[in-house]
């Protein structure tokens, strides 16, 4: 059995994630399978020491970074343990440390690691033969592990047409506090309304309350889905780790388009950009992503690429682009497309564009350029903030995760760009537009302006919420956002989650801190 | 200026799959896409093309589908390309296809600069370039870096060595072959592809270009391919200790392994 290793300063980088948010613990231990798992809680359970789950702690509201107490890192356990097939879908069954980016790469060219299939897995793998999938939900950091995404509820660009992790999820073994384990899969476990019973394997019965608040009807990872007539498997993917630990997923694997274009539309000035993605996105058959990138986020990139760094095979945009809308297309054949683009390119013309201001990636490398592309306006904004650090040790990127219904989309743009402008602070916006769900990232000078920012991420938790919208949408809550839940739904919703969660893990030893600032009744020292 | 760019269909990835019996790549239409390194030459002759003024044709040899590759190319800023393509130039090596090339840049004619990728993605060859400049008697300079001077009567370019860097000037007509990071290629827009649609390619057989067959295809081709292998997969470097007596041992231990 793997065993639990005292905390030393080798373990460091297991303190933070991709928050920037660095915590402190007093013990590790990296599982290899599901009965280390059931092991180490357990012991854990029994000396009630707070758990924090990690995957691979790229996560970006904090959730698994420890404040105190044990690291179960489940980096580790990446085995690919079944593949069935079951009226032409394919489900795909691994633990939760396999990344994103290793499941696509063996899903692509259809070299599963097959140590751990039966013969009826193998007899699915040859069914697979000619066809390619894929698992749709694509976070940008695609270095994330599988529990992670299904921890936090991860979306990502293609989640316009594919929806988040949730639904891409249909079976789940979790593993509770006291180290019984669930085998959950969808459809077998349902609440009636709102209340919920669950049995062990060990058969212990659980009679859970479901919470009362109803969730806002935009992308959401805010808090516990709830929802009358849950399914169980709903109310652990997005539970920040606070519910369980999750050992086993099984996939809903999603068949590869035969045809992918991306379309980089580039415009002079936001309102026509934002005219254009509000017209085209619920015309358009087939728009897997529509994102976003504003003057400041194309401002980066252009520095990027000044400064020679390993951003400079980023292509090269004109002065006169402002800003950027990009739209990925996914349909049956090329040709298919090609309608499609045309048609794109009308339209983009009657919102006062110019089709010849438009990258558009038709082939693999092409489109790997244009992920590129998006991944380094983040990572820009990163690097920045770390330079910035080295001189206000306490600042970090604000980063807004909100979402808001469709009809408040240009309610919410005037809101971020008003109030910024009377804070006088430093902004680069980016995200998922089609879902009314920018990434509005304020990047504090100072101290006083990290402070300013804290306080106008407040008051937008605030103004989001009362126009029905979430307050995160996909990075989840974890310890960062804790605050704005509040904000959100009540006071009495976030004790009615608490109470859901102590009814499963009494000691709260499970992700100390997440959703609540802490649902401990001590609190760890 | 008028320019030449010579342009190859690849596989898309760097998974190339073999034909077990023919001992070839398997080339798969639908997943093919232009030589990198000839994309960094279009761009190249793009941008002389915006400083000078001119014309450019992509030239290629290949099966009818390269003709929708030389359209991505025409959005990608060319003006036209012309596709070489006859059952007589089939299973060609670096020579007849040089042959061939020259046969299409004669019949374009006119012509002050040839660009080519250093080499191609799949064959890894780079014979190409430096071929088909000796088949048209003209100059040639290859793994340019940077162009440091353009007219149309002469280039000053840069190039790598071994022992750093190197200018050369050389007088037009001419042929460059450039490495991939010369220039980032552009991506064509919606509007470049709807005007690519409307440009055909022109096509050209052995007979319209009163090809000498037996220099072309296999017929002209003295290279025979006679294994083809994927080399293994390297295997993790090992990082020996910084102590010396330590890393003599690990040394002799890896000795030891490799016997």
């Amino acid at each position: 059995m793997e065993q639990i290793i005292p905390y030393s300063e080798q373990f460091s980088v297991y303190l933070k994630d991709e928050s920037r948010t660095v915590g402190h613990a007093q013990s590790i231990s990296f599982p290899k399978s599901e009965s280390d798992v059931i092991a180490q809680l357990s012991d854990c359970s029994r000396q009630n020491i707070p758990v924090t789950i990690q995957g691979a702690r790229t996560g970006l509201a904090a959730a698994a970074v420890p404040f105190g107490g044990h690291i179960l890192n489940l980096s580790m356990m990446k085995q690919v343990l079944a593949l069935r097939q079951e009226n032409g879908q394919f489900f795909l069954t691994v633990e939760p440390g396999l990344t994103l980016l290793e499941c696509n790469q063996m899903l692509s060219n259809r070299r599963l690691a097959t140590a751990a299939f039966s013969a009826a897995s193998l007899a699915a793998l040859d069914e697979m033969e000619g066809k390619s999938y894929f698992f749709a939900p694509d976070p940008t950091e695609t270095t994330c592990t599988i529990g992670g995404m299904a921890a936090c509820n991860a979306s990502g660009a293609r989640s316009f047409l594919y929806g988040p992790t949730r639904n891409h999820i249909t079976a789940l073994r979790v593993v509770l506090a006291n180290g019984e384990t669930l085998s959950l899969r969808r459809g077998q476990a349902v609440a009636r309304h709102r209340k919920l019973h669950l049995t062990t394997e060990q058969g212990t019965n659980y009679a859970l309350s479901l919470p009362q608040y109803r969730m806002p009807n935009t992308k959401n990872a805010s808090g516990y889905y709830i929802k009358d007539n849950l399914d169980a498997i709903d109310l652990f993917l997005g539970s920040d780790g606070t519910l369980g630990v999750i050992t086993a997923l099984e996939l809903k694997l999603t068949l590869l388009p035969a045809s992918i274009f991306g379309i980089s539309f580039f415009f002079a000035a936001e309102e026509t950009a934002l005219r254009f993605a509000d017209t085209v996105r619920h015309q358009m058959p087939g728009l897997a992503s529509v994102e976003y990138f504003d003057e400041a986020a194309l401002s980066l990139l252009r520095r990027q690429k000044e400064t020679g760094t390993a951003f400079s095979a980023l292509p090269a945009i004109a002065k006169e682009d402002l800003c950027c809308v990009y739209l990925e297309l996914h349909s049956d054949t090329p040709e298919e497309n090609m309608e499609k683009m045309k048609r794109l390119g009308q339209w983009m013309e009657y919102c006062g564009g110019d089709q010849s201001r438009t990258w558009v990636a038709r082939n693999e490398s092409d489109l790997s350029l244009l992920h590129f592309f998006r991944h380094a306006v983040p990572e820009s904004a990163n690097q920045i903030i770390d330079e910035r650090k080295k001189q206000y040790p306490l600042i970090t990127k604000l980063g807004a995760d909100m979402s808001v219904p469709d009809d408040r989309l240009f309610d919410v743009v005037h809101l971020y760009r008003t109030t910024l402008a009377s804070a006088q602070l430093e902004s680069a916006t980016w995200g998922h537009l089609g879902n009314n769900h920018l990434h509005v990232n304020i990047l504090p000078r100072n101290e006083d302006d990290y402070r300013a920012g804290k306080a106008l991420y407040l008051q937008w938790a605030k103004a989001v919420s009362a126009m029905g919208g979430a307050v995160s949408a996909e990075h989840g809550v974890g310890k960062i956002k804790a605050p704005f839940l509040s904000l959100m739904y009540g006071p009495d919703a976030i004790e009615e989650m608490r109470q859901l969660k102590l009814t499963l893990d009494p000691q709260s030893i499970l992700g100390n801190g997440n959703l609540f600032p802490s649902a401990r009744k001590e609190t760890w020292k | 200026m008028n320019l030449i760019v010579c342009m190859k269909q690849v596989p898309s990835s760097n998974e190339v799959r073999m034909d077990p019996k023919t001992k070839t790549i398997i080339r798969d239409a639908k997943s093919a896409v232009l030589n990198p390194f000839d994309r960094s030459a279009l761009e190249v002759a793009v941008q002389l093309k915006e400083q000078l003024g001119g014309h450019i044709t992509a030239l290629s040899m290949g099966i009818a589908d390269t003709a929708r590759l030389l359209e991505e190319a025409i959005s990608c800023g060319a003006d036209e390309a012309m596709l070489l393509s006859d059952r007589a130039f089939a299973g060609a090596d670096t020579l007849a296809t040089s042959y061939a090339l020259s046969l299409g840049v004669k019949e374009i004619g006119n012509y002050h600069l040839i660009l080519c990728g250093k080499m191609a993605v799949d064959g890894d060859t780079a014979q190409i370039g430096p071929e088909l400049a000796e088949t048209l008697g003209i100059p040639h300079i290859t793994d340019v870096t940077q162009i440091v001077f353009a007219s149309e009567k002469e280039l000053i370019v840069s190039r790598k060595t071994d022992g750093g860097r190197q200018l050369v000037q050389v007088t037009l007509p001419a042929l460059l072959t450039v490495v991939k990071e010369i220039a980032q290629p552009r991506l064509p827009s919606i509007s470049s592809i709807l005007r690519a649609n409307k440009t055909p390619c022109t096509i050209r057989n052995a007979q319209n270009l009163s090809a000498d067959t037996s220099r072309t295809g296999l017929a002209g081709s003295p290279t025979q391919v006679v294994k083809t292998f994927t080399p293994p997969p390297k295997k993790a470097g090992v990082r020996l200790s910084t102590e010396p007596a330590q890393a003599a041992r690990e040394i002799a231990a890896l000795f030891e392994e490799v016997k």
